[in-house]
This record gives C-alpha cells, structure tokens and sequence, in this order.
C-alpha cells in the first residue's frame, strides 16, 4: 500500500483560514479517524487529498507521486475512494445503475464501442456480478431495482459506500459515513467498515462521535484549527486532556 | 484610422458596454440565472422611445423617462409572472433560463408585430462631426453615452451600499439562503434589481437610439457583448463592469486598427473563450466554484 | 399531396435536430444554444463541396460532420471546465459569431445571398428528386440520429451522463473523467445536427445565414423540451408538435409575416407554460428538478 500523505497544507476561504500549514501521513493499513470540532478543515483536508480544491500552498502525495494538482478522476483511479458528507448519487437511476456507474475500465464509455457495442456486453455482464456482489457485501441486493431516491437515509449511505468500493479504490475516505443515522444501521456500517479493513483496505473516516471511534479505529487523527494536533491509537489520544478541552471550547 | 480616435471610440462605444454589463451583474449577482430575456428590455426600451417620440412626437423630456420607466415595468413584469411563479416551484436555474428564452421569444416577436420587421431610425440624416478632444473627434450624444455610463455605475454603487434597499439586495446576492433564514424580503429585492437592471438596459438602448437602426433582433448584440464585459470584469462585481466594459470596448476598437470591423464578434467571442480559459472569474470577480463540495 | 410530404420532410429534419440536443440536454442536462451554428455548417459545407467542387452528396455529409465536430472543440473545450451557466453563454456567443462568419465571409459563402443551385443528392447512382424520395432519405437521417443517440444513452456512456446531469461531482468521485464525456456528447449532437444541415441545404437547393440563426436553435430547444426531455420519443413528438400546429395556422389566412410571428409566439409561450406546469414536457423523463 503506498503513503498519502501532505505536506505544509494551507487554505483559506473568504478570509478564514481553513487549513493552517497541515502535513499528515496516513497510515497503509487499520481503520484511521479523523475527528474535530466544527470547522477543524476536516472536509477541506479530504477535499484537497481527493483534488476537488487547490490548495493555496503545501503538497500531496501518493507514494512518490505528488498528486496535488491532479484532477479528482484520476486520484480514483489511483486508487483512493472517497464520500460526501451530503449524500451525493444519482437519486432519479436504480440502485444498480448507481454501482454500475462507479465500476471501471467500462468498454462502453468510450464513443466507438459504445456505437458498435463491441465488447459492451461481456463488460456489463461482468460489472453486473461485481455490482450485486457489493450489494450483497452491504445487504442491499434486494433492492437493486429500486430507484436510489426511494431508499431510506441509512440505505443510500450504505450505497455511497458500495459505489466507493466499486470503483475498486484500496483507500476509502469517508466523510461521516455514520452521521443521521440511526443506531443500528450505524453499528452494521461499522462492522462492514471492519470487514474491509480485514480484506486490506485502507478506511479513513472523519467523524464526529467518539463513541463510534472508540469502537472501530485502529488509530486517530485529531484536527484543530486548520492543523493536526495529534496522532497515535485511541487509548492514547482520547483521554487525553487538550483533546477533550478542544471538543468542548 | 489613428490611434486617439480608436482609443476615445472604444471608450465611447465601452460605455455602452459597462452599461449593460452593469444591468445584468445587477441581476445576475441576485438571482443567479441567465436571464437572457434582459436583451428584450434594451430592445422594448428602443421601441418605445421611437414609439413615443417617433410617432406620438412626445418632447424627450418626457419621453426619455417614460421609455425608461416602460423598460423598468417589462422587467418588473416578467418577474412576478413567470419567474417569480417558477421559484415558488422550486425551478432550477436551468429551468428559468429556458423559460427566459421563451419570454424573448414572446417579446420579440411582439415587437416584430406591434412595429414591423422593417428598419426603423431616427437618424437626421445628416452626419454631425462632432467635437475636438485631444485629436479626436465625439459628439454631442456620444459625450451623453460617456456621462451616462459613469452616473449609472456610480448610482448603482451608492444604491447598493447607502439605502436600505440596496444592502437587502447585497444580502440576498451574497447568501440567498441565509437571507431566506434571517427574515429579509428576498422578493422585493428581486423585483427592485428586475426593475432597475431593466429600466437600465432601456437606458442604454435610448442613448444609442440616434446612433443605431431600430430592428426587432437588436437587443442580441449589445446584450451578448454586455454579457462578454460582464464575465471579463468579474460576474459578481459591480466595479468590474466598469472596468470589464471598458477594456472591451478598447479591445475591440484597437483591434479595428489591423482587422476590418465585421470581425468584431468573432473578436469578442475570442476574448471570451481567453478569459474563460485563463481567469474565468474575471478581473475582479470572486473564484468560481461550480458547486460547493 | 406535395404539401403533406413537404411537411413530413419537416418533421424528419427537426426529429433529427431535436433527437441530438436532447444527447446535451435531456441525458446530460446541460443546455447549447449552438445548435443551428452546427446545423448551419453543416448545410453550407455540403453545399460549397457539391455546388463549387463536386462532391458527391455522401462525402459532402460526412465532411459536414466532421467540420462540424472539430468547431465545437472550439467551444466545448474552454468552456465545459468552468460553469454551466457560462457553457451557455459561450454557445450563445459561438452561435452569434457563426452567423457573423456566415453572412461576412462572402468569399466562401456569398454572404446574404446565399448558395444557390445546390444539386439533388446522388446516391449510389440514384437520384432522390421526388417527394417520396426525400421523405424516405429524411426518415434514414432521422433513424441514423435516434439510434446513435439511443446507443449512447442505452449503455455505459449514457449512465455516465445521466450520472452528470444529476451530479457531476458525485461522476467525477466515482473516477470519470467529466470534461471528456461532456466534450464527446458535444460533438456527437453537433455532427448529427451538422447532418441534418446537409441534408436540408440539398432538399431546398437554396441556403442563406439567416435560416441558421440563434431563433433556430431556441426552436429546437422548445422541442426537446416540449416533446419531453431525456426520454426517446420526445424529440420526434416535440418535431411532430411544433412543425405541423403552427402550419395549421396558414390556413387560417393571415398574412406571412404575421403568421411566421405567430408561431414563434406560440412556441415561445408553450416553453414558459411547459416549464411552468410540466418540465417534463409532453413524454420526457427529464423533470430538470434541482
């Protein structure tokens, strides 16, 4: 698993400085945390990490690549996944249709294929097994007709997640992937979190409940006011006194 | 043609510029759509000066401010009978520009049957020189052209920043939403920037009124061109009109200096496609961002 | 009789045009005001080919397209990157110059005047100069359109693009690349609009700028939008709609100019009253919802 790490991240939004000079390496493997009071620059972390925003000065890498410039599409296909703190799919399309979308390498999403139909099909029959595979991962196989609009709140997240996963990234990052959830759908998502964690992958997720994090996390990320004030496993880091203080100030 | 006149004629025809690039970031700035329709307010404006004064014989005294007066109203208008309906249900802003298109369709064709497809002028006939300035020649009603455009810019910065009005629109331009939250009348800030942006763009259409034909189309180019200097300035930016219209107007008018005029618009659209490639938030607009994420 | 097939004619020409916005605004939700600049160059480089050159009708199509696809780079490229609303203006502004360009540059297009004398299309030896000769080609244009935008929409593609009408942060999330499958379906509409321009400059053997004009481009937005957006019958129904209800109003008896005001005034109000009441349009699927 290569390092995504950053260097001297610096942001600034109408004036208020969202990340003050933040430099991180992720770890290559467990489940990491992100957490932080509101306006920590958590999401605009995640969002220069996945080419979404520049950032105003400071690098990113992805192994010994820098990746700081580089358009969000092709950090996919590096192999970094990411989901929205906003629920973002395309409610109007099947569940099916959503997943099908994030699998890649699709013949048919290129012009002349897709006139001719050279190839289309044999691609299609096997991201169809790969897409109601996910489904099944999440336990949503039933609902594959459906149209995604139609899901409960607690379905379509754990659908964002499956059209991550489909992209067939190694690293997910999440953006509070358990939030407006209700409890049991929360403890599922994070069981599966665990499951691709045991399989290899690399989960990142920025939350706010540090109850979840105590659960899950193989190690933490504490961020405050643009930067990184602390790193390490959770028995260390949250009992500590400075972090709670900055939860609670 | 030397080097002062194409100068001082792309300051002059610049001030045309600014002036609709001014209408429409005043409302573009509010409501957040492509209000295409905009170019029928310039057009009506024209028509209804030429109606007044043309047919009717009205003294421009009066004549001027009722045409203004009728281009404001056709803004007010089209908001409270279709745009306004349309954000009530939620329209995109998609769906309001093509509801736009078919008020200009509707608007123009009303033109062309009220007054005829034919040309219309008020042109005297003979050519007036025009006034000696620094070795360049302007007349009296390009003189007005110039005035009008600074007193517009100046009058919609005085009203945005020092009446009540003006700082409700600046809100709702800001964060419609927040607005929304905070109580503030976002409609009657819609209607007031609908009625001046209009009322505006039938200004500048009265002021070339005894420089250009009157024809059913004519509101597309200088609305377009508003649009270029608009986008140049800054899309947000009220100075940036100002300062995009100008630089407009110079570039176009330096550029008749190598290349014969029909090539204007294709020299406008090249300024666009540059600006839109290099520094789409124009001189002095905020950064463009396509949606939040 | 002849009047009829005229009018079939008609509807074929504009299935083709509304068929290939709908590619840009009904699967991928993002509106071109160029569309007659495409169908105009179409028409005027099929017939400089055959009337100055020679060349025989097919060739004359294909290069139509090919002029056609490699100008809306022009415009697609700088402009698809930045923000919907400034995509449509640069349409907008495409649309403006290209009818400049179609009425000054009189040394490759006679300008106003226009191109006469543009021949029947030969086709493999056959001649089309009957009516049922042109409705049969119109009808082959017309399909060759539905089914490449049908293919498009059916598969892989289409799902991207519906992926970025709804969301296109959500596609790009999900590794595609926007820009490229926006910039594709660009010019696919525009080859295909281009194709129906040939194929209308050799039908009235007479061409000049001002059938292409911006008026023409929001006609066939109304019927994309009327017909119903996003959906495969809309554009044939919306065609159907606004080619033959205002040809009804002839007979009435009023006289050109009115009557030809008249039917702009009644698509123009259909397109408030659609997006007032049924965004959808007649058949579509595409509500344009935020």
């Amino acid at each position: 698993m290569e390092i995504l790490r950053c260097e001297n991240l610096r942001k600034t939004f109408n004036g208020s400085q969202a990340l003050t000079g933040l430099s991180l390496e992720l770890p290559t493997s467990g489940i990491t945390a992100i957490i932080g009071p509101n306006g920590a620059g958590k999401t605009t972390l995640l969002n220069i990490l996945t080419g979404f925003i520049q950032p105003d000065d400071g690098r990113c890498f992805f192994g010994c690549r820098e990746i700081t410039r580089l358009p969000p599409h092709r950090i996919v296909r590096l192999g970094v996944g990411r989901t929205f703190q906003d629920l973002r799919l395309t409610l109007q399309v099947s569940v099916l249709e959503n997943v099908l979308v994030a699998c890649p390498n699709q013949r048919g999403e290129r012009l002349l294929p897709a006139l001719l139909r050279v190839g289309v099909a044999a691609d299609d029959v096997r991201n169809q097994a790969e897409a109601i595979r996910l489904l099944r991962f999440v336990g949503l196989e039933q609902k594959g007709e459906e149209l995604a609009g139609e899901l409960s709140y607690g379905q379509q997240k754990l659908l964002t997640l499956v059209c991550c996963l489909a992209t067939g990234a190694q690293i997910l990052l999440l953006d509070e992937p358990v939030a407006g959830i209700h409890p049991e759908m929360a403890a599922r998502l994070l069981d599966l979190l665990r499951e691709l964690r045991d399989t290899g992958k690399l989960v990142v997720f920025v939350e706010h409940d540090i109850a979840s994090v105590r659960q899950v996390a193989d190690s933490v990320i504490v961020m405050d006011q643009g930067n990184v004030i602390a790193q390490g496993p959770p028995s260390e880091i949250l009992d500590r006194p400075e972090i709670i203080e900055a939860y609670l100030a | 043609m030397i080097l002062p006149q194409a100068v001082l004629n792309g300051v002059i025809e610049g001030c045309t510029y600014v002036q609709l690039a001014l209408s429409f970031v005043l409302i573009y700035r509010t409501t957040r759509f492509f209000h295409l329709a905009h170019a029928a307010a310039y057009t009506v404006g024209a028509y209804l000066f030429y109606g007044l004064v043309g047919a009717w014989k009205v003294p421009l005294l009066l004549a001027v401010p009722l045409a203004i007066a009728g281009a404001g109203a056709l803004g007010c208008a089209m908001e409270l009978a279709v745009y306004r309906p349309l954000r009530n249900r939620r329209a995109s802003s998609l769906v309001l520009l093509l509801a736009s298109l078919g008020l200009y369709v509707v608007l123009q064709n009303l033109v062309s049957l009220f007054f005829g497809d034919n040309t219309r002028t008020l042109r005297e006939g003979t050519v007036r020189e025009g006034m000696l300035i620094l070795g360049a020649r302007i007349t009296g009603s390009q003189v007005a052209n110039v005035c009008a455009a600074l007193s517009f810019v100046v009058g919609v910065w005085w009203l945005l920043r020092y009446t009540r009005l003006g700082r409700t629109v600046r809100a709702v331009s800001t964060d419609p939403e927040l607005a929304v939250v905070r109580g503030i009348p976002v409609e009657s800030a819609i209607l007031l920037v609908f009625s001046v942006g209009s009322a505006l763009a039938g200004a500048s259409a009265i002021l070339m009124a005894y420089d250009v034909d009157l024809t059913p189309t004519m509101g597309f180019q200088p609305f377009l061109m508003g649009v270029v200097a608009a986008i140049i300035g800054g899309i947000d930016s009220i100075p940036g009109a100002l300062f995009g219209g100008l630089f407009l107007g110079l570039a176009l008018n330096l550029a008749t200096l190598f290349l014969p005029t029909q090539w204007q618009d294709t020299i406008a659209f090249g300024v666009l496609i540059l600006f839109l490639l290099f520094r789409p938030q124009g001189f002095l607009g905020t950064s463009l961002r396509r949606v939040t994420v | 009789m002849n009047y009829l097939l005229h009018v079939v004619v008609l509807v074929g020409l504009y299935t083709c045009l509304a068929a290939s916005l709908d590619l840009l605004v009904g699967q991928t939700g993002i509106l071109s005001l160029a569309h007659a600049a495409f169908y105009g160059f179409g028409a005027y480089t099929s017939a400089i080919l055959s009337v100055r050159l020679g060349v025989p009708f097919v060739y004359g199509v294909v290069a139509g397209m090919a002029v056609a696809a490699l100008l809306s780079f022009v415009v697609s490229l700088p402009s698809l990157r930045v923000h919907d609303d400034y995509f449509v203006l640069a349409t907008f502004a495409f649309q403006m110059i290209s009818f400049n360009i179609l009425n000054n540059w009189t040394a490759l297009t006679r300008g106003p005047l226009g191109i006469a004398g543009i021949p029947v299309p030969v086709i493999f030896g056959w001649s089309i100069r009957s009516r049922f000769g042109f409705v049969a080609l119109t009808a082959l244009f017309a399909v060759f359109a539905c089914v490449v935008v049908a293919r498009i929409t059916a598969g892989p593609f289409g799902r991207v693009l519906r992926a970025i009408r709804e969301d296109e942060v959500f596609a790009q999330a999900l590794g595609k690349n926007t820009l490229r499958f926006k910039v594709v379906a660009f010019a696919v509409s525009a080859a295909l609009a281009a194709s129906a321009g040939s194929l209308y400059a050799h039908y009235i053997t007479y061409i000049d700028p001002k059938s292409f004009t911006v008026m023409e481009s929001i006609l066939v937005i109304s019927m994309v939008i009327i017909g119903g957006a996003g959906s495969r019958w809309g554009p044939p129904i919306g065609a159907a709609v606004l080619v033959t209800l205002p040809e009804a109003l002839r007979f009435i008896g009023l006289p050109d100019p009115v009557a030809a005001n008249l039917r702009q005034i009644f698509y123009g109000t259909l397109l408030i009253i659609m997006m007032m009441f049924r965004p959808r349009g007649l058949a579509g699927r595409y509500a344009f919802k935020e």
